[in-house]
């Protein structure tokens, strides 16, 4: 039914095409953080806090969802393969505080050394992603996999000797988690930060988010950008256009793993610590099931859903604890955040791909 | 294939009830017992009936256990009847007693079962020889820590 | 048409068709010397590896003939196991009969997970193997919400030594110590110092057996017809879609037995993370066998399971002499299960490109040829 049919709609009907369009296990999802914001205050949770704690895990995490959005505008998919992204800012990270670097400078450096690991994991990835069209999402996931297993080795040969990282006793070999004071813990944070009552705003990670997120939208409607989108729509008719469908899809697996790259600095910084080893090893999926909560599909993604998507998840992640914990005195919240986040991974994955790519 | 479904159905059902028949069996003859074979001094409606000097427990023709009075054996059983063989000597220096292939039936309720030779070899009623095993030690419930986090257990256990 | 392809090229495609044996049988070679274990320890584990792990290998070679891919949903099946031997150690059913009820007790559990996936993966064709991945997570996420807050309140478990403390849950492990070893040492064999569990072998033996004889069925030919292709099965008549589920349905049942095997072998049940990386395992065993995703045979299964699970022994302990690092050897091994994978799926993807691109020229090539024999004929007539 279209909308200029003079026709008017029932209000059920109106309702129905809503929710199919919303999909409903993402309504299912809103309605049960609106819950659990309007149980908070009752079960004795200080709404301010719940509010600064969302907000304060959104700034962590929302640039590492933003790298989804490259590649599933190209048609590469969702990007199972972040962790390889995440090495290459580990990489920057512990390499910028091996050089001796401190203080807001330490992040720079190591964004400045993250970028050539990014570009050029990044870009052996995309080759890779090229090889291999259709199957792009299954190996992702074990390319991921393969390089943080391949990486856990390598932090225990690579010659670091900062004494901040290394193990103590031994005097080699990172350790498996760094604290970052005195070098980048909390440099965009702590810039600007708003504290009204028990609210506070970290102004500076949000607008850092929100620099990169404008300047994905300026680029996604830049010349180069609209022509990745052509690619991930219809690349049949992106050839025929003359646009060069393997160089398109390279360039966003590059800028994928790049704003991975900056993604897992931005949560360290906010986190206060490195985590070396396996820790890179599932953060794709929260980070996927994030875009995909906000609207996303396997082949459309928008600045959007990122912002609605990251803001929905890591509500949930914090406040199921506090206030499942206060109703019901079970800590039922790791188990409700596995389940809805595998489950709406899964509904996007079940869904019809539109553009008949398949 | 409107016949072949008929078919399919009986064959169907047929397994199923065959499965359940298979099930009630091993429910009852997998049940396992803990059997715990007591060398104690037992008093029973006003009479005391003394321990023996020592009592040696075979059960397969293997020994599990050579009880000094006041002591206690232990064995698994899987099934409802339980067959051993006792070696008894009453006082110190008398030549010992063999009874052989002593048979008892275990109710099915009870995880841990508890027989006393002494009340058993003078002919008193079972339920004077034969009692449940309660665990004694009352440790304070230690809260355990779940972990269901996939990263701790990462495959770097056995395989 | 040249028939006979020159001996070096045969030699070039044998090696390219079988390249991850080749380069595990390298690795191994590498290995066993440095890690200083003695053969016969090295036999005796293997032998204990592939009673233990087998069958669950061989579980994934229906999906595989359904043209399903690996299936990384056979973790559902684990966990219908799982479930059933929690179940049958709190009724204290040990011993051989433990394991057949706890066989039969799976059977309802993982039909029920397994009609599941396979309903989830009728709707995701095309990307099976990462909608399956996905599905054991969340799987996971249910399991769990069963074993840690329904077993206890819901599901009456009676022993404290499985219930944790608080009173409701399962403990992190569930000890099977009355069940363990109960199929390994029933009719063992000790030769040369080396135990062969028969009676697992023999097990094992009949699903190979059952795994030749189901490919002849009906069924069976049903499945490898909508494997090869399902637009062309479905116009001969076969109901793909109840194909696939079915044939899923009999993976994750298959699933369920082999992990009590596995765990009647390892003795206890770590209750949240046994069957979260036994998916992973055994598909990495199966590819080091040579198998690819669409193809795998029982041969591959047993040169897989012995080629993995020696590098799995003797890394470690290699990688500790060769670098000082005990973690080393595991870190590496555990690499080394997942580039395998890797390996082989862009192996698979890229032969299929090729396949498809070479299918394209092919049926261009026909139709030319058929317009040209056409315009021919139409000529001949006028």
């Amino acid at each position: 039914m279209n909308d200029n049919t003079l026709q008017p709609k029932t209000f059920g009907e109106r309702l129905r095409e809503g929710i199919a369009s919303f999909g409903l296990p993402r309504l299912i999802i809103a309605a049960f953080l609106l819950l659990l914001f309007i149980a908070a205050p009752f079960v004795g949770a200080n709404f301010l806090t719940q509010i600064s704690n969302v907000l304060n895990r959104f700034s962590w995490n929302a640039v590492l969802v933003l790298a989804m959005v490259p590649m599933i505008h190209s048609g590469c998919g969702l990007n199972f393969g972040l962790p390889l992204g995440i090495i290459s800012g580990l990489l920057g990270g512990t390499i910028s505080i091996e050089l001796g670097f401190t203080g807001p400078m330490s992040f720079v450096m190591a964004i400045v050394i993250a970028t050539p690991f990014a570009v050029v994991l990044g870009a052996a990835y995309g080759w890779l992603l090229n090889k291999i069209k259709g199957g792009e999402m299954m190996i992702a996931t074990y390319v991921g996999f393969s390089s943080v297993s391949f990486m856990c080795m390598m932090w225990l040969l690579l010659p670091y000797h900062s004494p901040t990282m290394v193990w103590g006793f031994a005097g080699k070999g990172l350790r498996t988690t760094i604290s970052l004071e005195g070098f980048y813990d909390k440099v965009l944070a702590n810039f600007l930060t708003i504290n009204i009552g028990n609210l506070s705003i970290p102004t500076g990670t949000l607008l850092f988010f929100a620099i990169l997120a404008f300047a994905m939208w300026a680029f996604l409607h830049t010349k180069t950008g609209t022509a990745m989108t052509a690619v991930g729509s219809n690349p049949t008719f992106a050839k025929a256009a003359g646009v060069n469908v393997d160089k398109m899809r390279l360039l966003s697996v590059i800028l994928s793993t790049w704003l991975a790259a900056i993604g897992i600095l931005v949560y360290e910084q906010g986190f206060g610590f490195i985590q070396l080893y396996m820790a890179p090893f599932y953060m794709a999926l929260p980070a996927v099931s994030a875009i995909l909560i906000g609207g996303a599909s396997v082949n459309k993604a928008s600045i959007a859903n990122v912002i609605i998507g990251t803001f929905l998840f890591q509500g949930i992640v914090t406040m199921t604890p506090t206030v499942m914990n206060s109703m019901i005195h079970m800590d039922m919240s790791e188990v409700i955040r596995v389940i809805a986040s595998q489950g709406m991974i899964l509904y996007a994955l079940t869904r019809k791909t539109e553009g008949g790519k398949r | 294939m409107k016949k072949a479904s008929a078919r399919s159905i009986i064959f169907k059902a047929a397994a199923l009830l065959i499965l359940i028949v298979i099930a009630v069996v091993m429910f009852i003859i997998g049940r396992g017992h803990t059997v715990y074979i007591d060398n104690k001094t037992l008093d029973y409606e006003g009479e005391t009936y003394k321990a023996f000097n020592r009592v040696n427990v075979y059960v397969n023709g293997e020994r599990i256990g050579k009880l000094a009075s006041r002591e206690r054996g232990k064995s698994t059983n899987i099934g409802q009847s339980f067959t051993m063989t006792i070696e008894v000597t009453r006082e110190k220096g008398n030549d010992p007693e063999t009874y052989e292939n002593l048979e008892f039936k275990l109710p099915y309720n009870w995880d841990g079962i508890v027989i006393n030779v002494p009340g058993y070899l003078n002919n008193l009623p079972q339920e004077a020889w034969m009692t449940e095993f309660v665990s004694q030690t009352t440790e304070a419930p230690a809260e355990e820590e779940v972990n269901t986090d996939e990263l701790d257990e990462f495959a770097l256990g056995d395989f | 048409m040249n028939s006979k392809p020159s001996v070096g090229k045969k030699v070039l495609s044998f090696l390219g068709d079988n390249l991850v044996p080749i380069m595990f049988i390298i690795i191994c070679a590498i290995c066993i010397p440095v890690s200083g274990f003695s053969a016969s320890y090295l036999i005796n584990e293997i032998v204990t590896r592939m009673g233990r792990n087998i069958f669950l290998i061989l579980c994934l070679l229906i999906p595989i003939m359904s043209g399903m891919g690996l299936n990384f949903g056979m973790t559902l099946g684990a966990m219908a196991g799982e479930i059933a031997l929690i179940l049958v150690s709190d009724w204290q059913i040990w011993g051989i009969p433990g394991v057949v009820l706890a066989m039969i007790v799976s059977i309802p559990i993982a039909l029920l997970l397994g009609f599941f996936c396979g309903k989830l993966l009728n709707m995701s064709k095309g990307r099976e193997m990462i909608t399956s991945y996905i599905i054991s997570f969340f799987f996971n996420g249910l399991y769990q919400l069963l074993v840690l807050y329904m077993m206890g309140p819901i599901i009456p478990i009676k022993h404290s030594s499985i219930k944790l403390p608080r009173g409701y849950g399962i403990r992190n492990t569930v000890s099977l110590l009355n069940m363990r070893h109960c199929l390994d040492d029933a009719l063992a064999v000790t030769v040369g110092g080396v135990k062969i569990p028969m009676l697992t072998f023999i097990l094992i033996g009949l699903l190979c057996l059952f795994t030749v004889w189901f490919r002849k069925t009906k069924l069976g030919q049903d499945m490898r017809a909508v494997g090869q292709d399902m637009d062309v099965a479905r116009d001969a008549g076969i109901d793909v879609e109840k194909t696939r589920i079915i044939s899923i349905v009999m993976s994750t049942v298959l699933a369920g037995f082999g992990m009590i095997i596995y765990l009647q072998n390892m003795g206890n049940i770590a209750t949240y993370s046994s069957h979260s990386q036994i998916g992973m395992f055994c598909i990495a065993a199966l590819l080091v066998g040579g198998a690819s995703v669409d193809k795998a045979s029982i041969g591959n299964v047993f040169l897989g399971v012995i080629l993995f699970h020696t590098m799995f022994i003797v890394a470690p302990s290699a990688g500790a002499k060769i670098t000082g690092d005990s973690m080393i050897g595991e870190y590496f091994r555990v690499f080394v299960s997942y580039a395998i994978i890797t390996v082989a799926l862009v192996m698979y993807e890229t032969k299929k490109r090729k396949m498809k691109s070479r299918l394209g020229l092919q049926l261009q090539a026909d139709q030319a040829a058929e317009e040209a024999a056409a315009a021919g004929k139409a000529g001949v007539q006028e």
